[in-house]
């Protein structure tokens, strides 16, 4: 079983570091944007099932109306990608939230609040947490620098994907 | 109420009874059953007034298609030939919407097929031209008119290298890989992430440059691979090949395409990620697996072919003009070596064309009228002729004649460098002859024993001196006279011959008399049809144009001349006078 997954949020949130992370198990300090979309493949097993996941990271725009609707066709799920130290990437995630959820329908999705090793520089506070935990989305806290929360974000992303299919 | 059915089973009913029972009946019945009528009546209104059955049916329809359509072909089997009565119709009705309605869709095919016929068409002039000129080109075109087969192709298949390493074979929408194969000892990296990145390739390329869906990343170059995109509705095909492919391989590529369409329809348009059914595609993605190996041909420049060429063929070219010059000029020297009275002592060729020297009877043909029948320049020709006799037998006749002037009546011919001249001819020439002929370059000497000479003198001499003798009173040639008559008309004849030869002409008087005895009237008489009887014995029609003759009457002069007055039988007689007039302005023929 194959699945096409998204990786989204506003620019230099992580999204590339997370998916080396998951993929590679390695991290760097140093920031390359990503042009257009990279694709990456890691293979999982979930309650015995053997899945694939094309992570496609695609580059991270504010402008969210510039989000490229042709690489978003396709997918099964998305990671939405906040950055932790910076407040205005959780609104960016919100509005791609929204545009998705239009484009593609209510198809399973992950949030990830990042760069959790730098906690104490966060502008996210527990309330704004809080808040998307109310809306009963999936949330992790994690860091693609110690590799924190990365699997279970994934992992979980992956089981909802199965099951909604099924 | 409860004892009405009894009455019905009374045999001694009536009509009116029957009657009243009926209408009781029916009461009871609209008693029972009214609500069950009125809506009987609806229904069956509803039945029977079109309008609201249609309007009913019209409610269903939809859904009863949908229902039916699921569950097998029938419907689709009943309506087909319907809709295709319907759409035939339409397309003749209308055909403008027709064609608005399928632009769109058959627009870009069109432009893609012909594109890509065009590209092929390129394809394959363009190697023709490369390869026509080189060895393997002529090696190969002897190969196509061998086979039969058009020459582009056998240069295509010959010269190109190439080699589909992989196929992927990809959905379109999440840029999934369906299925993949590579070519053995092929290196494979990671084909999932190939197929995600071609996909985003595809839709950035689409997204850049807001093209429309069917314009599509057709093919891309990465080094020496090209990576061709064949793309189908759901799904695509992208092959990475090695080296130049030719643009037929394409043709596999669709052909692959399209089956795959249409065997996995369905697996296509359910796709969520499993890709199972697609391991059924394995032989169509393999027959696109194509290789061609042969050492690349060397590409040299065009240019230096071109060049190559022009230098070959202004080569032959050259050659080929040089040959039939040559071939010319060996033809007229041999032609010139038997033509008589030509010695050709030295024949060469020089830078700018060729040097003849040689003998040369002035008689002979001449060389340069020769040299222009054989095709040869004149101008690109020096020759030197050097005067000489020839003893050649064609020469010394045309000598002989040319040095006696031989007349008409004379005929010379030779044996064995003797001249021997028979016929006749005048004295003069005859003498004239005899001097000159062991002169002439060739001749050893000359016999004119069979040559007859007449001199016009001796000629005019007998027959001046004939007289014609008449019995008295008689105008009639008797045959003794007749007898002398022959030898006067031989030597008239041969007076005619020369003096037709020679441009002279004869003039002959025959002069009729009479003697004293009767009448003078009868005497004038007698002497002009005595004339007119030699006239008709020597008959002139056996005469040329050179020779007239008259008649007259013997004039006292004449008789005074002959100083007879004596015998009256001398006077009974015709006299003829020949006279021999020269040709005005009419030099000797030359002699040499
Ligand atoms: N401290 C810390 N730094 C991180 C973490 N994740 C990413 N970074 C850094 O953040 C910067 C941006 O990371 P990327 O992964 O390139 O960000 P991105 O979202 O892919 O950015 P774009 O491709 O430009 O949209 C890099 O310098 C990373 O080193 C993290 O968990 N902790
Ligand atoms: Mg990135």
């Amino acid at each position: 079983m194959q699945k096409k997954v998204c990786m989204l949020g506003g620019f230099a949130v992580g999204k590339t570091s997370l998916v080396r992370r998951f993929v590679t198990s390695l991290f760097s300090e140093q920031y390359h944007t990503t042009i257009g979309v990279s694709v990456e493949k890691k293979a999982l097993s979930v309650d015995g099932e053997d899945v694939t996941l094309m992570l496609w990271d695609l580059y991270g725009d504010d402008e969210f109306q510039r989000i490229r609707e042709s690489y978003l066709r396709g997918s099964s799920g998305y990671i939405l990608v906040v950055d932790g130290t910076r407040k205005e990437t959780l609104a960016t995630a919100l509005t791609l939230q929204q545009t998705v959820e239009g484009l593609l329908g209510p198809i399973p999705f992950a949030v990830i609040v990042n760069k959790s090793d730098v906690r104490a520089e966060w502008e996210v506070d527990d309330a704004a947490l809080d808040e998307l935990r109310q809306r009963g989305w999936s949330l992790f806290l994690g860091s693609a620098k110690t590799g924190d929360g990365v699997e279970p974000l994934f992992l979980t992303l992956a089981d909802r994907m199965l099951r909604q299919a099924v | 109420m409860s004892n009405e059915p009894f009455k019905t089973h009374s045999f001694s009913a009536t009509a009116q009874g029957l009657e009243s029972s009926k209408e009781d009946w029916s009461e009871l019945r609209s008693l029972l059953l009214a609500p069950e009528q009125s809506q009987l009546d609806e229904l069956r209104e509803r039945l029977d007034n079109p309008a609201i059955y249609a309007r009913d049916v019209s409610r269903v329809l939809p859904d009863a298609f949908t229902l039916r359509g699921k569950g097998d072909q029938h419907l689709a089997t009943a309506l087909a030939p319907f809709v295709e009565e319907g759409f035939a119709a339409a397309v003749r009705k209308s055909p403008r919407a027709i064609v608005d309605a399928i632009a769109p869709i058959m627009g870009p095919a069109i432009r893609q097929a012909i594109v890509r016929t065009l590209q092929s068409m390129m394809q394959s002039l363009n190697y023709s031209l490369e390869q026509s000129l080189s060895a393997r080109g002529l090696h190969w075109r002897i190969e196509a008119w061998r086979t039969g087969r058009p020459f582009a192709e056998v240069v295509l298949l010959h010269t190109l290298r190439y080699r589909v390493e992989q196929v992927f074979l990809i959905h379109r929408e999440t840029g999934l890989l369906l299925h993949h194969v590579a070519a053995d000892s092929v290196a494979v990296q990671d084909q999932h992430v190939v197929s995600g990145m071609l996909a985003a390739i595809q839709s950035y390329v689409q997204d850049s440059f807001g093209a429309s869906k069917d314009q599509t990343l057709d093919h891309f170059q990465v080094g020496e691979w090209t990576v061709w995109i064949e793309e189908g509705s759901q799904a695509f095909l992208a092959g990475v090949i090695q080296g130049a492919p030719p643009t037929t391989l394409r043709q596999h590529f669709r052909d692959a395409m399209d089956r795959i369409q249409v065997q996995q329809a369905d697996a296509l348009s359910d796709f969520h990620g499993d890709t199972a059914p697609f391991t059924a595609t394995h032989p169509y993605l393999e027959s696109c697996l194509l290789a061609h190996y042969e050492a690349p041909p060397q590409r040299r420049a065009m240019g230096k072919w071109i060049l190559g060429g022009v230098l070959l063929f202004g080569c032959a070219w050259w050659g080929w003009i040089a040959y039939q010059s040559h071939a010319r000029w060996s033809h007229f020297l041999t032609q010139l070596k038997t033509e008589p009275g030509v010695v050709v002592t030295l024949a060469e060729s020089t830078l700018g064309g060729y040097r003849l020297e040689g003998l040369r009877d002035p008689l002979a043909k001449d060389p340069s009228t020769m040299l222009i029948a054989a095709g040869l320049d004149p101008s690109k020709i020096t020759a030197m002729w050097s005067p000489y006799y020839a003893l050649h037998p064609s020469l010394i006749t045309t000598r002989v004649h040319s040095m006696l002037q031989p007349p008409k009546t004379v005929t010379l011919t030779l044996e064995s460098n003797i001249l021997v001249a028979s016929g006749s001819a005048s004295v003069e020439w005859a003498r004239d002859a005899r001097h000159l002929a062991p002169f002439i370059p060739g001749i050893s000497g000359y016999r004119d024993d069979s040559l007859m000479a007449i001199s016009i003198p001796d000629l005019l001499l007998l027959v001046n001196h004939s007289v014609i003798r008449f019995n008295s009173g008689s105008s009639i040639v008797e045959p003794p006279e007749l007898a002398k008559l022959q030898t006067v008309m031989a030597a008239l004849r041969n007076l005619d011959l020369a003096a037709s030869q020679s441009g002279r002409t004869v003039s002959l008087e025959v002069l009729g008399s009479a003697d004293e005895t009767g009448p003078e009237t009868m005497n004038l008489q007698l002497s002009e049809s005595r004339a007119h009887a030699v006239l008709a014995a020597i008959g002139g029609k056996q005469f040329s144009a050179a020779t007239t003759i008259t008649t007259g009457i013997d004039s006292p002069f004449l008789k005074q001349q002959r100083g007879s007055a004596g015998r009256s039988a001398d006077k009974r007689i015709v006299l003829l006078h020949a006279t021999l007039t020269e040709p005005p302005n009419t030099g000797e023929a030359v002699r040499p």
